[in-house]
């Protein structure tokens, strides 16, 4: 089934963020990761539920549900980046990685 | 069976999170671990219903959407002036 390669898909988007929140060493960075890959892997997964179910009634629930989140998920994240960034976080420059 | 093994990778995730929200440096670090928190509860509650095959879930997991998204804002912009309330 077509399904189960976009869960496993979903399952590395998962574990790279994870890794990426803690492999990271500024404040922005991290913001970054946390933006990206965690909205692509929430999107992945309910993808793939998506083509689990078929045609069904419920569909149109997830289908408003994916949208929601792909529209409110990096405006989050953008709106706390802005939040430290006007409270004096700083900038960590040449940063190696 | 990979329904399972999903909803296990997204409560380990959240536990890493967890993790994140109690140590991290600056105040907006435990903000985005919430916001991480928020968004994997929200994806297992739909993996559950699916599992289940109970869709009435679908219907709490948009309200749960929308009530994470505003704690997340609202914290957020309270924090911009420092936290005073005006």
């Amino acid at each position: 089934m077509i399904y189960k390669g976009i869960l496993m898909l979903g399952w590395f988007y998962l574990i790279f963020g994870i890794i990426g929140i803690y492999r990271f060493s500024d404040l922005y960075s991290r913001l970054l990761t946390s933006s990206k890959i965690d909205t692509v892997a929430v999107l992945t997964i309910i993808i793939g539920l998506i083509a689990k179910l078929g045609f069904q009634k419920p569909v149109i629930k997830l289908i408003l549900t994916l949208v929601f989140i792909l529209l409110t998920n990096p405006v989050t994240n953008h709106v706390i980046a802005r939040s430290a960034y006007m409270s004096g976080v700083p900038i960590k420059r040449n940063d190696v990685l | 069976m990979f329904l399972e093994i999903t909803m296990l990778i997204l409560v380990v995730a959240m536990l890493f999170a967890t993790n994140r929200l109690i140590r991290g440096p600056y105040l907006w670090d435990r903000l985005m671990a919430l916001n991480l928190i928020s968004i994997k509860s929200l994806t297992l509650l739909i993996v559950y219903a699916v599992y289940r095959e109970r869709y009435i879930l679908l219907d709490v997991t948009l309200a749960y959407a929308i009530a994470g998204f505003l704690v997340v804002t609202l914290i957020s912009r309270f924090l911009i002036r420092g936290g005073r309330v005006k």
